[in-house]
């Protein structure tokens, strides 16, 4: 297993916020808001978090899997066919599309 | 000054020179041997490459900048997490938080440490932009 990029596969993410706190570079930033989704039957409308932006700072990141480990959805993954070089330093923050899993799209 | 070429494709070369300041520097020299490079005798078209390997505290800013200035028209790469953005230690006072601040960074290794493979890219992307 090369540890050279971490993948999000944003369908399973719920927006708990576990990574954020616990990666020791705080290199991972997250945005979301709540929705009400109303189902047959309920007595009450359910709040479902919707993902609004996630965004993992390849500045920072040590690459130390924490957040893959700490994820209860395994929403994060490794992906070992990336390594990021860039020639400008703002192309290290990676947002929702770009963190995608290789092969996805 | 040491020059290498991509085994792979012995007509990419890069001339490299490390600033060893901290922990990347024995991730540098693993990527240097880590068999994608060979040695080559002196020669080749391709550039020269400062690479800035660790972490640059503060009170080491103004070795890093000589060493650059002493090997002009050197392209810069930023080895790792530390010398492009502080890393691990972007909170810590005494810790410059990335060498872009005082120089032109030509390519950026993300990773701490960066992985071999990564190195070996930013290799082949100077050497490709060696035009510009």
């Amino acid at each position: 297993m090369k540890h050279s990029f971490i993948a999000l596969i944003e369908d399973k993410c719920t927006s708990c916020m576990l990574c954020v706190r616990e990666c020791p570079a705080w290199c991972i930033h997250l945005d979301s808001h709540t929705v009400d989704v109303t189902e047959e039957g309920a007595r009450r409308p359910k709040k479902v978090n919707v993902l609004d932006s996630f965004e993992i700072d390849y500045s920072l990141c040590m690459y130390c899997g924490v957040c893959i480990d700490v994820c209860p959805f395994d929403a994060l993954a490794w992906d070992e066919h990336r390594a990021l070089v860039t020639t400008n330093r703002e192309d290290m923050l990676l947002g929702i599309e770009e963190l995608g899993p290789s092969g996805s799209s | 000054m040491t020059r290498y070429a991509l085994t792979s494709d012995p007509s990419v070369s890069v001339e490299v020179v490390s600033a060893s300041l901290a922990c990347c520097t024995l991730e540098l020299q693993a990527a240097l041997n880590s068999g994608a490079l060979i040695q080559v005798s002196e020669g080749g078209t391709g550039p020269s490459v400062i690479v800035i390997a660790g972490t640059v505290t503060d009170a080491l800013v103004p070795s890093v900048l000589e060493l650059i200035d002493s090997y002009p028209g050197t392209k810069v790469m930023s080895f790792g997490a530390c010398a492009t953005s502080g890393g691990p230690y972007w909170d810590s006072p005494p810790v410059s938080k990335g060498i872009d601040q005082f120089v032109e960074v030509a390519a950026y290794v993300a990773g701490c440490p960066p992985r071999p493979d990564a190195f070996i890219q930013a290799i082949q992307e100077l050497s490709l932009n060696r035009a510009s």
